[in-house]
């Protein structure tokens, strides 16, 4: 790290946005922290009360023990300085001068897909994201979402599971994730791919900070999908942001009564994303070849393959599968389990089966 | 002069033996009660005085005291005005009352001199059975429940008059008949069936299996999808009450006030759904005398917490320990009871606040945020003493309609019953009875698994994200549904379907 990463790292203690810090850079000879002591500011930029404020901590070597502390943690740090810094993120008008991460930054540079969506999926964008992700994820594409509730731990998690590689990008510190139950999620997503902040590790979650964050998740891919939001939904930022740095949108079609399918269907209808529905769809974009998986391989018992049969066309509900199966019921719920397991299908809750 | 006549207090679901001891003297007319007497007791003085006078007896102008021995415990209820009545009227010379001495009396007066049914009788009755006496008398009203003790004999009277004539010999009086409780197991005695829920086989099944093991379960599913029913229907599937259970359930019962005067006896399996407004001490049992509560109350039967998040989170952690123990002992400051509460819990909830959140035809206007607040209501210790979580459906208007011949809950009761008998010789000699309530040790001892269902156990908690704490619950689990099966091992299909009653332990629900 040079003396410039280290006056980002001291800058970024007081939780200025990119353009104050822009401006900051500006009215100096050079980014270091002897420049800024020597600087005289304008009132407007930085006032004069906070100046003074800010000249207590402007020690090097101040900075120099954070960073080493931050790095004890496994928190690394990248500035826009730094060759390691993302190309992709270069590309935005407003690139976050800093990045705090754990993981793998490499990751970064990969070809990626950002998934949005709803916080509160119904069983069709749930089942959606996890198709989409799963082929996406296992044809090499790096995921990145946001760790926030629904479809963003759906898709991560998707990821995770089906062996991808995927990026989570916090809106607030590392020190605190949001939502809290993603703690472990987050962790996971550390060691075995990449958690990114802009923020400073101990800043805490506040609304204005998502948006943020949603810059940097549709900056940080070549594409952005999003599976199921409703047109009030905090996604359309998403949107819009990918829409400025001239990223590719996918959005999976809905049903034309379900307002939880509301944006998807609006930016398919005006042609500002392209209409996916299924994961090769995505991956042909991206010049990447399909896996070539077959269903109907694996071996089913008679039971099973009765139970499959009834949900080829479409999901379907206990009842109806009980019912219609014709199996006993403690052999129907053997099946069911069995078939789950082998992650041929998926249960999802309101007592409903799909085929995964 | 002084008379003593033989009476029977309560504490608890106990008994213990008072003796009432009369003294009626010259001196400034007066009635006194002595020996740690409650109101009711002392507003005892009136019932009696006006019973004896519009009895046609002579009330003595003289002083009366009347002590209740042991005098250092203290004593309620009106149970004890029989007992006075005839200590007074047996110093009265005149009336020549012989062999008062030789009964127990319980009972309560009216000032019309009629002897009123009291609560309690039954636990009276055999805590004073297994103290040595032998003759009663009784409030004809509660004759009932006091026909199903063997071994003595008990008579019951409708006024004082005939209680008076009656010992003076004047009037015969046949001792009560013993009923068989077994007789009274004939009928259909809940008005339910499962013959009449159309569906909802996963949830039947699901109760079967809780019925036979001893389990507790939650029902998770929106409003209207006929979760109060399934539970209303599930004592029927439950084995029948032996005896020492039936007299158990009834004397708390009995105790409560809360027992059917023509039936005499809890028969069937009780089933107790306290609304969620309901406090803590109206589950666990308590005031000041320490009545049972809900919980006790539900003993030997079911406890249904309908919209189980509903409940105060106070009310539903003091759950803990009778789920473990079977037992809750409660303090207060007149006294320290315990009473049995082994009941099966069956709880049921709304998948989020508004109760529609996973439904396919309603939309649910929960946040995020909101469901997992409501979920995480249900504490982990709770949680670890419910085995099965199944959801329940909306019925369709074409289910409803069917004229699908749906299995009768007697037909379910057979396969329960078979199960409750190879629990009953496995668990010969030890405290428990039921899969549900095998420890850690007996866990390890039946629930051996073979290399196919280990494996498959392994593969599903990697597969399915199950949490640690359902582990032990999925062996008892697969362990009853053996027994229903009647086979020896746990199979890989006996696992695999408890794995499916786990819904709750899933992480999909966020």
């Amino acid at each position: 790290m040079d003396k410039r990463d280290y006056f980002i790292v001291f800058l970024s203690q007081f939780d200025l946005t990119s353009s104050k810090i822009a401006q900051i850079i500006d009215e100096m000879s050079e980014p270091s922290i002897q420049a800024f002591k020597k600087t005289k500011f304008d009132e407007k930029i930085i006032k004069q009360e906070s100046y003074h404020k800010m000249l207590e901590c402007a020690d090097p070597i101040l900075v120099e023990t954070y960073v080493k502390n931050l790095h004890d943690r496994d928190i690394e740090i990248v500035t826009i300085f730094d060759e390691r810094y993302p190309q992709k993120l270069r590309e935005m008008t407003d690139s976050p001068y800093i990045l705090y991460y754990k993981g793998d930054l490499s990751l970064a540079n990969k070809p990626s897909l950002s998934v949005v969506g709803s916080r509160k999926p119904t069983s069709y964008g749930k089942i959606a994201t996890e198709k989409i992700v799963r082929d996406v994820a296992s044809g090499g594409v790096v995921v990145v979402s946001g760790l926030a509730y629904g479809v963003d731990s759906i898709a991560h998690r998707a990821a995770l599971d089906n062996g991808g590689k995927t990026i989570a990008v916090l809106g607030s510190g590392f020190d605190h994730v949001y939502p809290s139950e993603h703690q472990s999620l987050a962790d996971e997503i550390a060691k075995k791919g990449l958690l990114i902040s802009e923020q400073r590790p101990k800043r805490t979650a506040s609304k204005y900070l998502f948006p943020l964050r949603n810059r940097i998740i549709a900056a940080l891919s070549e594409g952005t999908l999003i599976t199921e939001a409703s047109i009030k939904s905090g996604t359309i930022h998403t949107k819009d942001f990918a829409l400025d740095y001239g990223r590719n949108i996918y959005a999976v079609p809905g049903n034309i009564d379900s307002t939880s399918s509301e944006l998807t269907n609006e930016v398919i209808k005006t042609g500002q994303a392209q209409c996916v529905t299924c994961g090769k769809d995505i991956l042909d974009d991206y010049d990447i070849k399909a896996e070539n998986k077959q269903r109907g391989q694996e071996h089913l018992s008679e039971d099973e393959r009765k139970i499959v049969s009834l949900l080829e066309d479409g999901m379907k509900s206990i009842d109806f599968l009980t019912k219609n199966s014709q199996l006993d019921i403690n052999n129907f719920n053997t099946c069911l389990t069995m078939l789950e397991i082998r992650g041929i299908i998926t249960r999802l809750p309101g007592g409903s089966v799909a085929l995964n | 002069m002084l008379s003593k006549v033989q009476s029977f207090g309560l504490k608890g679901i106990e008994g213990f033996p008072i003796d009432v001891e009369t003294d009626v003297s010259n001196g400034l007319p007066g009635f006194d009660v002595v020996g740690l007497a409650d109101t009711a007791i002392k507003e005892a003085k009136e019932r009696v005085k006006n019973a004896i006078r519009n009895s046609a007896f002579t009330y003595p102008i003289k002083k009366i005291t009347i002590n209740l021995a042991p005098a250092d415990v203290k004593k309620e209820g009106s149970l004890y005005d029989l007992a006075m009545a005839v200590a007074i009227l047996s110093c009265d010379e005149e009336l020549k009352i012989k062999n008062e001495r030789k009964y127990v009396y319980i009972g309560e007066l009216s000032f019309d001199g009629s002897v009123k049914k009291v609560k309690g009788v039954l636990p009276l009755l055999i805590s004073a059975r297994e103290a040595g006496f032998k003759e009663f008398l009784i409030p004809k009203e509660n004759l009932a429940e006091a026909s199903f003790i063997e071994g003595i004999n008990v008579y019951g009277v409708e006024n004082l008059r005939e209680a008076i004539s009656f010992l003076k010999g004047e009037h015969q009086i046949d001792p009560v008949e013993v009923c068989k409780f077994e007789n009274t197991l004939n009928q259909n005695r809940y008005g339910l069936d499962f013959a009449n829920v159309k569906g909802q086989k996963m949830a039947k099944r699901a109760l079967e299996i809780a019925a036979a093991g001893g389990h507790n379960l939650i029902m998770i599913g929106p409003p209207g999808s006929g979760k109060s029913m399934l539970a209303k229907c599930f004592p029927t599937i439950l084995s029948d009450l032996t005896f020492d259970e039936a007299l158990e359930v009834t004397k708390i019962h009995s105790v409560a006030g809360e027992l059917d005067g023509e039936k005499g006896i809890v028969n069937c399996r009780p089933f107790r759904s306290p609304h969620h407004t309901a406090t803590t001490v109206a589950l666990t049992g308590g005031g000041n005398n320490a009545k049972p509560g809900e919980i006790s109350l539900a003993d030997h039967g079911v406890l249904f917490l309908d919209e189980f998040p509903e409940y105060s989170r106070q009310s539903i952690e003091v759950l803990r320990q009778p789920l473990e123990d079977g037992i809750i002992t409660v303090a207060r400051n007149k006294s320290t009871v315990s009473y049995p509460a082994n009941f099966t819990l069956i709880a049921s909830m709304n998948p989020c606040p508004c109760g529609h959140y996973g439904s396919k035809d309603r939309e649910c206007h929960c946040s995020a945020g909101q469901i997992s607040k409501y979920l995480s209501k249900l504490s982990g210790p709770i949680m670890d003493r419910i085995d099965i979580h199944i959801e329940v459906e909306n019925v369709t208007y074409d289910q409803l309609k069917s004229d699908s011949l749906e299995e009768p809950s007697c037909e379910i009761k057979k396969r329960v019953d078979r199960a409750r008998l190879i629990q009953l010789e496995r668990f010969k000699g030890a405290k428990n009875f039921s899969n549900a309530k095998m420890s850690v040790a007996q866990t390890k001892k039946y629930c051996k698994l073979d290399i196919n269902s280990e494996h498959l156990l392994r593969v599903a908690f990697e597969k399915l994200k199950l949490s640690a704490r359902a582990h032990d619950r999925i062996l008892k689990v697969a362990r009853t549904i053996a027994d229903l099966e009647g086979c020896e091992n746990i199979g890989a299909n006996h696992i695999a379907e408890a794995i499916s009653y786990r819904t709750l332990d899933r992480k999909y629900w966020n």
